[in-house]
């Protein structure tokens, strides 16, 4: 329950912190259409390179980037192996009989043992994963001793491969794209920043200010909350309660034991807020001044120009 | 007129049980007020009723002429502000700037005035370096000076403190009094909720309550001259008063009643 990091903001400099939350969120938006407008592999592989070279210009760590995607990765070698195995079109350029017998299911049960076995080397997780696809790769096509059940073929086509490096680049950049903004904007300026975008929405009833604050004050309890949990915890520990061990039967009463007094503190918490924001004047709906306002500035102006200039790009791209 | 009035003030949450009874109490500007009662005795719903968290069954209060009611409450609660027990439970901000801030921007002051403010109250109170620090990283004794910072920012004339230093340690405690203390004598009228007797000897003059009554209303030298009032309400004698009595046991014949300061220096 500790080191638990709220958004990912780091704090830096360049002219991405420079920039107004709502340029930011608004110029994501408009890259993602740009590029879900591209077609080929060769126009993604400049935005991609565009992309990198902005960081660099923005002084953004690229490692520090390429980390915070790392849980995604399954997402995107899923994505790989399904374009892969599914697409079949254009020309064929791997065929394999693959036979599903004893011994290749003996040798995928003995792979996924090591495979766990190994997990505990979390660094490596990657490549084990994919050490691990291409095993079941060979156990299948190798292994043909002992009894058959079935057999299959394995093939690879020309646009599959294509499609999968496609969409592999087409998801990393749109991962890029965000984790620049939840790198360099604040939670609470992002929070200001789709609090002003979403105003117009007052036309249909919906105030966004209000929004904005429950989520600038959940922000601002979650730490607070947290240490509640860690004393509550701690409570229960000195009255012989287990949180590490256990049957998962225990460990559920063990977490509703830990729920209901966090739940009654959070209300009686919440309680002594509102009638300390009422007694600061605060009503909800009324107009408030703010003390941190957002302003466009110079670095917003080229960036529209550049988010624009992109989207006309796409287009012209697309329909040439 | 008075500058507070609090006329036949009663409360109840259920009809079977009244927890304010006929409160009657008329306070001047700029005095320091200290409202002592044990746990249970009402002390905490009258401050919660006097900046209109709470609706009076019967009677009124009146603040600086104007009458409490639905749509005065915006304006009473301009003049007062009010100190919660808990630290943790009333700060808003997400940093200490943003909360002095809070108040400020309800009353819609300008940006410019409102940083201009932050940086006075904030120094006021001893905040100054403080402005962009989480309320995580804050001692208890630091978030209730931050609060006190963004009540004073609302340019507020009134000051309740609702046991504000009872989950505090001693330092912290003696350190807040002193900042509090300051306010008084620059002309902010002090109300001070507590059920420690030495805290509340600081004030002026002592209200004691006893089950939702007011049991005892005077200065704090008279109500001294009286032990039985505080056996009666169910409150410890102060320090001082136990050691006289003592003393007097004793045959300490000339040491008599509360041991003020100036017994000392003859």
């Amino acid at each position: 329950m500790r080191n638990i990091v709220i958004g990912q903001y780091l704090p830096g400099s360049g002219f991405f912190y420079k920039m107004d939350p709502r340029t930011k969120i608004m110029g994501v938006i408009i890259m993602m259409v740009a590029i879900f407008l591209l077609e080929t592999i060769v126009q993604l592989a400049i935005a991609l390179a565009i992309g990198i070279v902005l960081m660099i210009l923005g002084r953004l760590s690229i490692i520090r980037i390429a980390r915070g995607m790392r849980p995604l990765f399954v997402l995107l070698i899923f994505t790989f192996f399904f374009q892969i195995l599914f697409n079949r079109e254009g020309e064929l350029y791997l065929q394999e009989s693959m036979t599903v017998s004893l011994s290749s299911i003996g040798g995928i049960i003995l792979l996924t043992i090591i495979w766990r076995l190994l997990a505990r080397f979390k660094r490596f997780r990657f490549f084990l994963l994919l050490a691990y696809l291409v095993g079941i790769f060979f156990a299948f096509s190798l292994l043909t001793y002992g009894y058959t059940f079935t057999t299959f073929t394995f093939s690879i086509y020309e646009r599959g491969v294509e499609m999968s490096v496609f969409v592999v680049i087409r998801l990393l950049v749109i991962i890029t794209l965000s984790t620049i903004l939840t790198l360099t904007t604040k939670p609470t300026d992002l929070t200001q920043g789709l609090e002003s975008l979403l105003r117009p929405l007052k036309i249909i009833g919906i105030r966004s200010e209000d929004f904005a604050l429950i989520i600038s004050i959940s922000l601002r309890y979650i730490p607070t909350i947290l240490d509640e949990a860690n004393k509550i915890m701690a409570a229960q520990a000195s009255r012989g309660a287990d949180f590490q061990q256990g049957k998962l039967k225990d460990k559920i009463r063990q977490i509703i034991s830990l729920l209901v007094p966090m739940f009654i503190i959070a209300f009686k918490r919440s309680e002594d807020l509102a009638d300390a924001m009422e007694t600061r004047n605060f009503v909800p709906g009324m107009k408030r001044t703010r003390i941190h306002e957002l302003a466009f500035n110079m670095t917003d102006a080229f960036a529209s120009l550049f988010i624009l200039c992109s989207l006309a790009a796409s287009i012209v791209l697309r329909v040439l | 007129m008075s500058y507070i009035e609090i006329k036949d003030l009663s409360f109840s949450y259920t009809k079977k049980r009244q927890i304010l009874k006929n409160i009657g109490i008329n306070i001047e500007k700029g005095e320091w007020i200290a409202i002592l009662g044990h746990n249970g005795s009402g002390k905490s719903t009258l401050a919660k009723t006097i900046v209109g968290l709470l609706e009076p069954g019967a009677g009124s209060i009146t603040v600086d002429g104007i009458k409490l009611d639905q749509d005065t409450l915006q304006s009473v609660r301009r003049k007062i502000g009010i100190v919660f027990q808990n630290p943790d439970n009333q700060f808003v901000g997400v940093t200490v700037r943003d909360d002095i801030a809070f108040g400020m921007e309800n009353l819609c002051v300008p940006k410019a005035e409102m940083l201009e403010r932050i940086e006075y109250f904030a120094t006021k109170v001893g905040m100054e370096k403080f402005l962009d620090k989480e309320p995580a990283s804050l001692s208890g004794g630091q978030k209730q000076r931050v609060a006190i910072a963004g009540i004073l920012a609302m340019q507020t004339e009134i000051m309740i403190f609702d046991e504000a230093t009872s989950m505090l340690d001693p330092y912290a405690r003696g350190d807040l009094m002193e900042h509090i203390k300051k306010l008084h004598n620059e002309g902010l009228t002090i109300i001070m909720i507590t059920h420690e007797i030495e805290e509340a000897l600081l004030a002026d003059r002592l209200v004691i309550m006893k089950d939702g009554a007011i049991f005892a209303d005077g200065p704090k030298e008279e109500l001294l001259k009286k032990p039985d009032l505080f056996q009666g309400s169910a409150l410890e004698l102060p320090f001082s008063l136990r050691l006289a009595n003592q003393l007097t046991g004793a045959g300490f014949e000339e040491v008599r009643g509360y041991l003020w300061e100036s017994a000392f220096r003859k």
